[in-house]
């Protein structure tokens, strides 16, 4: 009996293996044909409901998205989870979420796309990889009275923000007693090990650098000053492990650590902070538009706009409930009387090596190397 | 390729009678089909990962190795990174091999909580186990240096050092070398160790001169592959490491993988470098190997493995146990526990008590796709744990038996995936897969191929270990018999091999729950594994709900991992 067994998974596995590899061209000739059938089928859909607003907007999408009945939404947003279920308790529509870190969810999705395959209706992800895609002609505008009411800085080509992620300086307050009031107060030497960076912070590290620039500092002066920075900083990987040694007391202070990241952790009762009552925060504060885009050949067009439409409205709701900061300024701004600077998105998606390079330099140089 | 055809040819000509009646036997076409399979899987990922690193955009190019090793730092990172890794391989080789031992060859106390204990820090995600190290023993926060600063008046031990990475690194690997040796020293007939002794020999003179000769393959299997996962890790060095300025090369490879578009020709570089090493090793194990009657302890001589008494060594060994056990194990696993019950991480003191809570466990049970990724993990480790070891069982009678022409080959193929990095991985399948007319792309089949195909240097590692040990007049006297090749596989080998089966199946389904960077490629909505879940949790930063993750992984694994075992005790030799 085992005998069959064996082999027969053997030369299942075999067949399926070899016909596998020898599959190639026809179907992907046969995928690209069905693929540019949808994308003329999607921006119908698109076309005749950008330039519609309000009432006669939503009751059309809904009517055309429930047809539908589903669609794919690629994320690397993994607190999506409430939104997901508030839409679909709403409009009785299925969404299947593939979450991952925005570099895989753009990975994936260029893969698809070479092989013209109809994988993501929304894409929801970060800045520069949204970049990618729509320099590679894959997203599809979306106009309306909706995107109109993001903040400018998230109202992008090919892609609307529907939140942000703020980077800000956080600290101990256990530890901490007079908190930083500039990022260039860490230079000095009585932080040394005190201060804590995160090692892949580059679109935060090119912002304070452009903002520098920006108020007269020279390139070379602005990096020294981070050098000076570094000296004092214990080198991390993560957000996440940042806050959870932030508010364990490994360090006292974190550079570039995410607003929502403190303000969960303080909610729980966690002794972390980046503003608290006459204490104003480090500015200016970093804010990466974080957003969505609709998908030229998506299979699901309608569905896909639908919850487009639902981020920009109920959606932004959901976001201040689990402390993210969302990208339509509404009453409680927290952002509001704050000073705040962008990436230079384009620098960074045209001369990523720069950006990259200096940044590894900087968290390489410094560290509290052989003083430990 | 062609080497297959070749090696598959002469597989034929040996078996000429089945030529000539134009039927291939059983024989040939189980050892084609093996080959095939494991020549397909191992050569896909490796030909994407060469061509990206010699072929750019502007054809070929050895810009990537530039890219790779021309850091002006290049001699310390190659230092810290060899340091690192031949300390932990040493450090779980020495762990790993004297529990094994003492687990089977000894009366030692404690045996059945042994097992399972044993390969918990195998079982937990690294990411958790570096992290409740760093709550253990950092100098600023770290519990041990707490405990112990009113005697010694500082900080005692420092997590953030390269002593550090290879503690915490050779700890978590040890467990793969507890299998291994564990498989190893069943097979093995304790008659030598009994007439060394007679003879007037110490213990640890039979230990020195007699045991650890006798399993010298499944040690040089052991340290080769430690060597290559430790160079290759990620986790400890990023978290540990980096604090304090110590960087190692080749966890660059995920810096160089990051960015966009991906430096597949820097990561393909530094993966080349791997690949010598580890071409390297499989020559020298293989040449550990030569001289086959010297392993062979499994003969026609009938033999029963009988503990070894300790005498009056039982209580100390029982004591060496329970503090490797309070030390190794029970400590991070308290941590994590102790966590897990936390709103978020603080210190242990007394008004902590009253805060502790049971909402992480609560979160975990609303997620809507904790079950589906659960039953999918288990689906994926049983499947491809078993078929990685149906494969290799035949592969190692291949490499090690037979007589067909390039069967070494086999031995190098299949070591081949360890040094794809896992996202390389994710890459070349997705490409040939999105590309395929049977829908495999989408659907969990596709990370079944990725698991087999990263699991497959591990199996081939513990079967052909287990191969050497058994001696060839075991099968012939079957054949002389009168018992088809594929009867005498069946009934005489596989039996025997079972030990080493078993230890090589048990290390694939613990490691393939933590499988993450091949995974997150791979996987589609609704078709969720547990290493996602983790993923998701940490990328929200909800630290405690992880550890009650952790927690749950734990014990599910131990739960499988304990029926294994004793399903495997009993196909396997019949302890005493």
């Amino acid at each position: 009996m085992r005998k069959h067994v064996l082999g027969g998974v053997v030369g299942a596995a075999v067949a399926a293996l070899v016909l596998a590899g020898c599959g190639g061209s026809p179907s992907t000739s046969t995928a690209s044909a069905s693929s540019d059938k949808a994308a003329k089928h999607a921006q119908s859909v698109y076309d005749q409901i950008n330039g519609l607003t309000g009432e006669a907007r939503t009751k059309k999408l809904v009517a055309m998205a429930t047809k539908e009945g589903e669609f794919n939404l690629y994320t690397s947003n993994t607190d999506i989870q409430d939104i997901v279920d508030a839409f679909s308790d709403k409009y009785d529509i299925d969404v299947n979420v593939y979450r991952a870190n925005s570099e895989t969810v753009l990975q994936r999705v260029l893969q698809e796309a070479k092989a013209s395959f109809q994988g993501a209706d929304l894409i929801e992800t970060n800045a520069g990889e949204l970049n990618v895609m729509q320099s590679e002609g894959l997203l599809s505008d979306y106009t309306g009275a909706l995107r109109d009411s993001v903040r400018p800085e998230g109202q992008k080509d090919g892609w609307t923000a529907d939140r942000f992620n703020v980077f800000v300086v956080g600290w101990n307050s256990k530890l901490v007693k007079t908190p930083p009031t500039s990022l260039e107060d860490l230079a000095d030497p009585k932080w040394k090990g005190k201060v804590s960076m995160e090692v892949g912070d580059v679109d935060w590290f090119a912002a304070m650098i452009k903002y520098y620039e920006s108020k007269g500092m020279s390139e070379d002066d602005a990096i020294a000053l981070f050098d000076k920075i570094a000296k004092n900083a214990k080198i991390v990987k993560g957000h996440t492990v940042q806050g959870e040694l932030l508010s364990a007391g490994q360090f006292g202070v974190a550079t570039s650590i995410y607003s929502h990241t403190v303000d969960k952790a303080e909610h729980e009762g966690a002794p972390v902070e980046w503003r608290s009552g006459s204490v104003q925060p480090v500015q200016p504060v970093v804010i990466r538009p974080n957003g969505a885009a609709l998908v030229h050949n998506a299979k699901a067009p309608a569905a896909a706009m639908l919850f487009m439409d639902f981020l920009l409205t109920d959606g932004q709701k959901l976001l201040k409930d689990v402390y993210r900061i969302g990208s339509v300024p509404g009453q409680g701004d927290p952002l509001a009387g704050l000073e705040t600077t962008t990436p230079p998105e384009k620098e960074l998606l045209d001369d990523a090596e720069k950006w990259d390079g200096l940044y590894e330099k900087v968290t390489d140089g410094g560290v509290a190397t052989g003083d430990q | 390729m062609a080497s297959v055809t070749t090696m598959l040819r002469s597989a034929g000509r040996a078996d000429a009678a089945g030529w000539r009646r134009f039927v291939p036997t059983p024989k040939v076409l189980i050892v084609g089909a093996v080959i095939v399979v494991i020549g397909y899987l191992a050569v896909v990922p490796l030909y994407y990962l060469l061509w990206g690193t010699f072929f750019g955009a502007d054809g070929f190019s050895l810009a990537g190795f530039g890219r790779a090793y021309g850091n002006d730092r290049i001699v310390g990172l190659v230092g810290n990174s060899l340091w690192f890794a031949f300390g932990a391989a040493i450090l779980s080789l020495v762990v790993g091999t004297g529990l094994a031992y003492l687990q089977v060859r000894t009366d030692v106390p404690f045996k059945s909580l042994f097992f399972a204990a044993s390969i918990i820090p195998l079982i937990i995600p690294g990411i958790l186990y570096t992290i409740a190290w760093i709550f253990l023993a950092s100098p600023d926060i770290g519990l041990i240096n707490a405990a112990l600063k009113p005697i010694f008046g500082g900080a005692v031990v420092d997590v953030f050092t390269v002593w550090g990475m290879i503690w915490v690194e050779g700890l978590h690997l040890s467990p793969l070398v507890f299998l291994l040796m564990v498989a190893a020293f069943r097979s093995m007939d304790p008659s030598l160790e009994e007439s060394a002794l007679m003879s007037g020999a110490s213990r640890w003179t039979v230990f020195r001169r007699v045991t650890v000769p006798l399993v010298r393959p499944a040690i040089v299997a052991a340290v080769l592959i430690m060597t290559v996962r430790s160079l290759e890790s990620f986790e400890v060095p990023a978290l540990l490491g980096l604090q304090n300025g110590i960087y190692v090369f080749t966890s660059r490879i995920y810096f160089t993988l990051r960015t966009y578009p991906p430096d597949l020709p820097a990561a393909g570089a530094l993966a080349t470098g791997l690949l010598m090493i580890a071409i390297v090793g499989v020559a020298l194990s293989s040449l550990a190997g030569r001289g086959e009657r010297t392993y062979q302890t499994i003969t026609g001589k009938g033999f029963r493995p009988r503990p070894m008494e300790l005498g009056r060594w039982k209580p100390v060994a029982g004591a060496a146990i329970v503090l490797y056990f309070a030390l190794t194990v029970v400590l991070p696993l308290l941590v994590l526990v102790y966590t897990s019950f936390l709103k978020f991480y603080r210190a242990p003191s007394k008004d902590m008590l009253t805060s502790l809570t049971l909402e992480n466990y609560q979160d975990l049970i609303h997620t809507s796709s904790a079950m589906t990724a659960l039953k999918n993990s288990v689906l994926l480790g049983v499947g491809s744990a078993t078929i990685v070891m149906a494969l290799m069982a035949i592969a190692a009678w291949i490499v090690v038996r037979s007589r067909i022409p390039g069967r070494k080959l086999l031995d190098h193929l299949s070591f081949l995936p360890l040094v794809v990095p896992g996202l390389v991985l994710g890459l070349a399948l997705s490409f040939v897969y999105l590309r395929s007319p049977i829908p495999i792309y989408g659907t969990l089949f596709i990370l079944l191929i990725a698991y087999v195909t990263r699991y497959l240097p591990y199996g081939m590692r513990y079967a052909v270990t287990s191969m050497h040990q058994i001696a060839s007049e075991l099968e012939e006297s079957a054949q002389v018999s009168g018992a088809s090749w594929w009867q005498s596989f069946r009934r005489v080998l596989l039996p025997l091999l079972a030990p080493g089966l078993v230890a090589g199946w048990i290390y694939i389904l613990v490691v393939s729950f933590r499988e993450l960077s091949s995974s997150i490629l791979l996987y589609s909505p609704g078709k969720e594994v547990l290493s996602i879940l983790i993923f998701e949790q940490f990328e929200n930063g909800q630290f405690p709900v992880l550890a009650a993750l952790g927690v749950v992984m734990v014990l599910t694994l131990v739960v499988l991992v304990s029926v294994a075992y004793k399903l495997g005790a009993k196909v396997g030799l019949k302890q005493d």
